[in-house]
C-alpha cells in the first residue's frame, strides 16, 4: 500500500474515532449513525489528496461536529 | 456477525457463572459453527483462567468477520494471504472499519500507528496473536 | 417702503445662496458618477473544492455614505446579497466588523472610503484566522483565549457595607486606556508572533484583556493570574513588533499593557 501522507492519516484518525463513538450510541440507533458518517465522508471521497486546504478545512468541520455529535444528550441522527 | 457476537456473549456469560455455562452456550451457539472448540473453552473456563488463543482460531474468526463485511467486493478472494486493498477492493476507510470490528470482536483497542500499519488479514492475525489481551 | 425692504433681503447674497440650494436639490444637476473598485475576499464554506477568488464591485461614491461599511452594505442591498460580513452597531463599539481594510485591521464602520477612484481598494477577512464564509472570521480560539484569563473580579471578601467594592480614583484611573478595548481582534491577528503561534500565545487583546484584571485594585486573584502568564508562551511571544498598538482601531496600546505585565513579571 502507498504510504499515506500525515492529512491522510488525519483523515483516517477522525473516520475512525466517528465510528467508535458510533458504537458508544444506543443500540437500536447505531446503524443511523454509521450511514450518517459513511454519507458525511463519501460527500468528498472524489476529492484529490492535493488539495490540502480544501481537507484541512473539511477535517476541522468534521472535528467540530464529532465534538459536538459525541455528547451522550445526542442519540440519534438521521 | 450475529454469530460471532452471540459467541462472545455466551463466553462472557461463561466466565461469570461458569457451573451454567455449557447450557447456555450449547443453546445459543448455532450448528453451523465449529462447535468444538469454543464449547471446550466454555466448559473449561473459569474465573482466571484465559483460553489460549490459537493461531488457527484468530484465523478463523478473521475470516468469518470478513465473509460478513458487506463492502467486500471479491469475497471469493478472503484468504490469509489477501491484501485489504490490492485483493478485497477495499479503500482505507472500509479498512479502518474492518480494524474496526476485529477490536470489537476480540475485545481490545488497537492504537493508531498500528492499525495504520495493519495491510493484510496476516497483519492482522499476527497483532491478534501478540495480544495478550485478546479474548 | 414694504417692496424696497422686500428688494434689499432678496437682494442679500446669503438668501439668494440659501435659495439656489434649495433648487439644487430639488432639480439635481447631473453629476459626472465617482466609480470606486472594491476588491472582496470570497469563500463560500458549501463548496469548499472551490478555492477562494477575489470578487469586483463598483460604487458611485456620490450616492454612497463616508465608510467602507456604507459601501459593504451598499453592495450588499444592491448588487450581490451573497456576500457576507458581520456588522452590528455601525458606530464602532461593538467591534463585529473587524477585517483587512487596504492592508490594515480595522473596523469598516470607522474607516473611511479612500476617495482616490484611481486605486481600488482590497477587503479581506482579518489575517490568519479560519475563514467561516467571506469577511467572517472564525474567532472561537480568540474568545477562548479571552476566557482563559478568567476576566471577571475574583475577591475573597464581600465589601463592607455589602453593596459595592469601592475603588479610589486614582486606581480607577490605572483602567483608562485598557477597559476601552472591545475585543475586535484587530490587534491579535495583525502580530507576526500570534500568527505563527495562535495555539499557545495569547496575543495583545487578551493580554491587554489579562493586565487589566492584573492592576484592578478590587481584585484580589493577582497572584494567580502572574502564575498563568509565567511559563515561555503565553506572554513572552511578544517580540515588540508593536503592530498592536498600531492597528488598533480604538487608538488603545496593547504593546505598552504586554510590556508593563512584563515588567511586574520581572519584579517577582
Amino acid at each position: 500500500m502507498a504510504r499515506l501522507s500525515g492529512l491522510q492519516k488525519e483523515v483516517i484518525a477522525l473516520y475512525r474515532e466517528c465510528i467508535r463513538s458510533a458504537y458508544k450510541k444506543p443500540k437500536e440507533n447505531r446503524n443511523h449513525w454509521v450511514n450518517y458518517v459513511h454519507s458525511e465522508f463519501a460527500k468528498y471521497r472524489k476529492l484529490p489528496k492535493k488539495e490540502f486546504a480544501t481537507v484541512e478545512h473539511l477535517l476541522r468541520v468534521g472535528h467540530r461536529r464529532f465534538e459536538m455529535y459525541s455528547s451522550d444528550t445526542i442519540r440519534d441522527v438521521h | 456477525m450475529l454469530r460471532s457476537s452471540l459467541v462472545r456473549f455466551a463466553r462472557v456469560g461463561a466466565t461469570r457463572a461458569p457451573l451454567k455455562a455449557p447450557l447456555t452456550v450449547s443453546a445459543k451457539v448455532p450448528l453451523s459453527f465449529p462447535l468444538k472448540v469454543p464449547i471446550l473453552y466454555s466448559y473449561h473456563r473459569m474465573y482466571s483462567s484465559a483460553p489460549a488463543l490459537t493461531r488457527e482460531i484468530i484465523t478463523e474468526r478473521i475470516l468469518e468477520l470478513l465473509e460478513d463485511y458487506d463492502n467486500i467486493k471479491l469475497p471469493e478472494k478472503i484468504s490469509v494471504n489477501a491484501n485489504f486493498k490490492k485483493d478485497l477492493g477495499l479503500d482505507s476507510l472500509d479498512q479502518v472499519e474492518i480494524i474496526m470490528e476485529i477490536e470489537n470482536e476480540f475485545s481490545i483497542i488497537i492504537p493508531d500507528d498500528k492499525a495504520d500499519e495493519i495491510n493484510t488479514v496476516k497483519d492482522a492475525i499476527d497483532l491478534i496473536e501478540a495480544q495478550p489481551d485478546a479474548v | 417702503m414694504y417692496k424696497s425692504q422686500l428688494v434689499s433681503i432678496l437682494s442679500k447674497p446669503s438668501f439668494q445662496n440659501c435659495f439656489k440650494r434649495g433648487l439644487a436639490t430639488s432639480h439635481p444637476v447631473p453629476t459626472q458618477p465617482k466609480l470606486k473598485t472594491f476588491k472582496i475576499y470570497r469563500w463560500n464554506p458549501d463548496t469548499p473544492d472551490v478555492k477562494p477568488k477575489m470578487q469586483e464591485y463598483q460604487i458611485d461614491l456620490n450616492k454612497c455614505g463616508p465608510m467602507v461599511l456604507d459601501a459593504i452594505l451598499k453592495i450588499k442591498n444592491e448588487q450581490d446579497a451573497t456576500l457576507t460580513f458581520r456588522r452590528s452597531c455601525r458606530e464602532g463599539i461593538c467591534g463585529s466588523c473587524a477585517m483587512n481594510i487596504g492592508g490594515r485591521n480595522t473596523l469598516a464602520c470607522l474607516c473611511k472610503i479612500d476617495q482616490d477612484t484611481t486605486k481600488e481598494t482590497k477587503l479581506y477577512p482579518l489575517p490568519h484566522m479560519f475563514v467561516v464564509r467571506d469577511l467572517v472570521p472564525d474567532l472561537t480560539h480568540f474568545y477562548q483565549q479571552y476566557k482563559s484569563i478568567q476576566p471577571y473580579l475574583q475577591r475573597d471578601s464581600v465589601p463592607e457595607d455589602g453593596k459595592e467594592n469601592l475603588q479610589s480614583i486614582e486606581d480607577r484611573k490605572k483602567l483608562d486606556g485598557l477597559y476601552e478595548c472591545i475585543l475586535c481582534a484587530c490587534c491579535s491577528t495583525s502580530c507576526p508572533s500570534y500568527w505563527w503561534n495562535q495555539q499557545q500565545y495569547l496575543g495583545p487583546a487578551v493580554l491587554m484583556q489579562a493586565y487589566r484584571w492584573l492592576i484592578d485594585s478590587r481584585d484580589q486573584a493577582s497572584a494567580v493570574r502572574k502564575e498563568m502568564l509565567q511559563n515561555s508562551m503565553s506572554l513572552y511571544r511578544c517580540h515588540t513588533i508593536m503592530n498592536c498598538s498600531r492597528t488598533c482601531p480604538k487608538g488603545l496600546n496593547p504593546g505598552r499593557a504586554i510590556a508593563e505585565i512584563k515588567k511586574q513579571l520581572a519584579f517577582e
